[in-house]
């Protein structure tokens, strides 16, 4: 897929003064339609932007993972019609950058292209994949939630980048990860780095490193979950659960869906719409005449967190939860998975 | 006379803003017009032909005897009956009176109680069987298209039943609650407005009442957290689905 694209040039760097980096922005909106995080009513929200001056690179965390623009929150698959049948409407090729992604959400999107590009491709997916570039953005902040550390997935990033930033002051450190990334630099007067902002660049994710509030043990995570299946924590939570399903809507690895027809009211044509679902959501596993194999919430709570800890590794290879923090932040009743496998491992 | 089926639109204790609904339906109202017969509707119609209807709409909640026996008669005419909005699914609005004593509610209102004869206010499957629910304070249009395509195909219609979260965090928003502190029902309510009320910087009211495992004890634990007093506490749980089971656990939470 995509993000196997190989490495032609030998880890190249090169500096971009910060009072340029709009005139690199406005060189890719020329090209492509730029995604990147843009400031909602205190928040960030990942928008299609149509000025530079949008984007808002400090941001700690979005709303929504940048997934949304991938494995879109709502989509027409396609229309139907009695006599015509099925009407494909795929969108334009016109490619897109993802800007300013945060280690964490790359790594996100990594599992997704597991989920959806490997064993069983998604054409809307792979077909927006195919036509998406990352520019993402070193953490030299961190957020409260954040506990990216602990899963290896930040707060800076080794691969899956087509161009990587880190904030080194009045300059932006620039590390080309692909050759499209290179030709994304094109036209835009950059220096070649010296090997020597690469220290520069490392001591700014030292000091970010020594900021995390929130972590995670994740060793022997499989064996924890299972030896603690019937753990009193799970009755608690049922007792404080909102079952609202806010944490799985918020994650960035979560990737399911549910499938409606929409009927037009002639009851001859109409489109096959997805949106995203959520496994916290009672009528989740509710099948034919009515029975539901998690009707209790604490059995959806528990799919919640051993999915993330458990299920996925043997399935991927790797880890579901990238330690984004999200589903923390988003909880009215503050359930925070760290505090769960803490407890769960006797801390 | 057409083979379309034969629709009827009641009004009991309302506002009449859920019937008012099916002419804002304005941009499709055509096709709904071409799809179903409108037989007995008196918002709209000056002459209204007489049952059996084949779906029955009951818009408001029961508030006196003479409206169980219109209740009734409407069961008997239609072969599909259906709650039309919060007041006729759970007692809506009109059911806030429901904890207070039904002559010091009276009082409140009316002058004269001598032809006053009110009754608590309930939800019209308190005295008839009800075949479905459109939910929401005023029902939501979407919904209502869709029921009608369900009912024409002889299927479910797609309704959602989770909580408003979910639509509110589809559309993006920007949680009231963990951002601003401001105590939403929607944690515990239905969804299938497309989280209207927050998408609009206004905190979720529950008017359509329970989620499908609405918590409702633990959302009123965090509302006095964040420093809402036990009345109001009661008052928000009660202001539209009072006397469902769910809700009405909220309410006796603090």
């Amino acid at each position: 897929m995509v993000v196997a694209r190989s490495l032609t040039i030998p880890n190249p760097l090169v500096l971009l003064p910060k009072k340029d980096l709009s005139r690199l922005v406005q060189h890719l909106m020329q090209r492509y339609t730029v995604v990147g995080p843009v400031a909602k009513g205190g928040e960030h929200a990942f928008s299609a932007i149509t000025d530079p001056a949008q984007l808002t690179l400090d941001y700690v965390s979005s709303l929504l993972p940048p997934k949304k623009v991938l494995h879109q929150p709502f989509e027409v698959l396609f229309s139907f019609h009695q006599e015509q049948g099925v009407l494909e409407e795929r969108e334009p090729a016109r490619g897109q950058v993802l800007f300013g992604v945060h280690p964490c959400d790359v790594h996100a999107i990594e599992i997704l292209d597991k989920a959806y590009g490997h064993e069983y491709p998604d054409p809307y997916y792979v077909n927006r994949r195919q036509n998406t570039l990352i520019v993402a953005a070193n953490c030299t902040k961190v957020g409260d939630n954040c506990f990216c550390q602990s899963m290896g997935t930040g707060p800076d990033l080794q691969k899956g980048y087509d161009l990587l930033l880190t904030d080194l002051g009045s300059q932006i450190l620039v590390e080309i990860g692909s050759p499209a990334g290179e030709d994304l630099l094109q036209q835009v007067p950059l220096q070649p780095a010296p090997r020597v902002m690469l220290v520069e660049k490392e001591k700014r994710l030292d000091e970010a490193r020594r900021k995390f509030k929130k972590r995670l043990n994740t060793s022997g995570l499989k064996e924890l979950l299972e030896d603690n299946f019937r753990h009193p924590i799970w009755d608690e939570l049922r007792q404080d659960c909102l079952a609202c399903g806010s944490c799985t809507m918020v994650c960035p690895t979560c990737f399911c869906y549910n499938v409606v027809d929409k009927l037009d009211l002639n009851l001859k044509s109409g489109q096959r719409q997805r949106e995203w679902d959520s496994c916290m959501l009672l009528e989740y596993a509710q099948v034919a005449m009515g029975h539901n194999f998690r009707k209790d919430r604490d059995a959806r709570i528990k799919q919640r967190i051993y999915h993330k800890l458990a299920y996925y590794e043997p399935q991927f290879g790797t880890l579901g939860c990238v330690g984004c923090g999200r589903c923390i932040g988003t909880c009215v009743k503050h359930i925070d998975i760290t505090d769960i496998m803490a407890r769960l491992g006797g801390e | 006379m057409t083979d379309k089926p034969r629709v009827a639109i009641y009004k009991m204790s309302s506002c009449a803003g859920c019937q008012l609904e099916f002419l804002n339906l304005e941009p499709v109202l055509l096709d709904v017009v071409g799809a179903v017969e409108l037989s007995y509707f008196v918002m709209a119609r000056r002459q209204n032909a007489p049952g059996p209807y084949d779906i029955g709409f009951v818009e408001g909640a029961i508030t006196c005897g003479e409206e169980i026996e219109k209740l009734k008669r409407a069961r008997q005419e239609c072969r599909v009956l259906v709650a039309l909005g919060s007041c006729a699914c759970f007692g809506g609005l009109p059911s806030i009176k429901n904890w207070i004593p039904e002559r010091v509610v009276e009082s409140r209102v009316y002058q004269n109680l001598e032809v006053i004869e009110s009754t608590k206010a309930y939800g019209i499957d308190e005295y008839v069987k009800v075949d479905a629910y459109l939910k929401g304070c005023p029902v939501d249009k979407g919904e209502l298209v869709e029921f009608i395509k369900g009912a024409l195909l002889g299927i479910s219609p797609h309704l959602r039943p989770h909580s408003v979260c979910v639509e509110c965090k589809l559309r993006e928003n920007v949680c009231l609650f963990v951002s601003q502190g401001e105590p939403c029902l929607g944690a515990v309510t239905t969804a299938g407005c497309g989280a209207l009320c927050p998408s609009r910087g206004k905190v979720c009211d529950g008017c359509r009442g329970p989620a499908n495992d609405a918590n409702a004890e633990s959302l009123a634990r965090s509302f006095t957290e964040y420093g809402l007093h036990k009345s109001d506490v009661i008052r928000k749980f009660r202001k539209f689905a009072g006397l469902t089971p769910e809700f009405s656990k909220g309410a006796e939470a603090v």
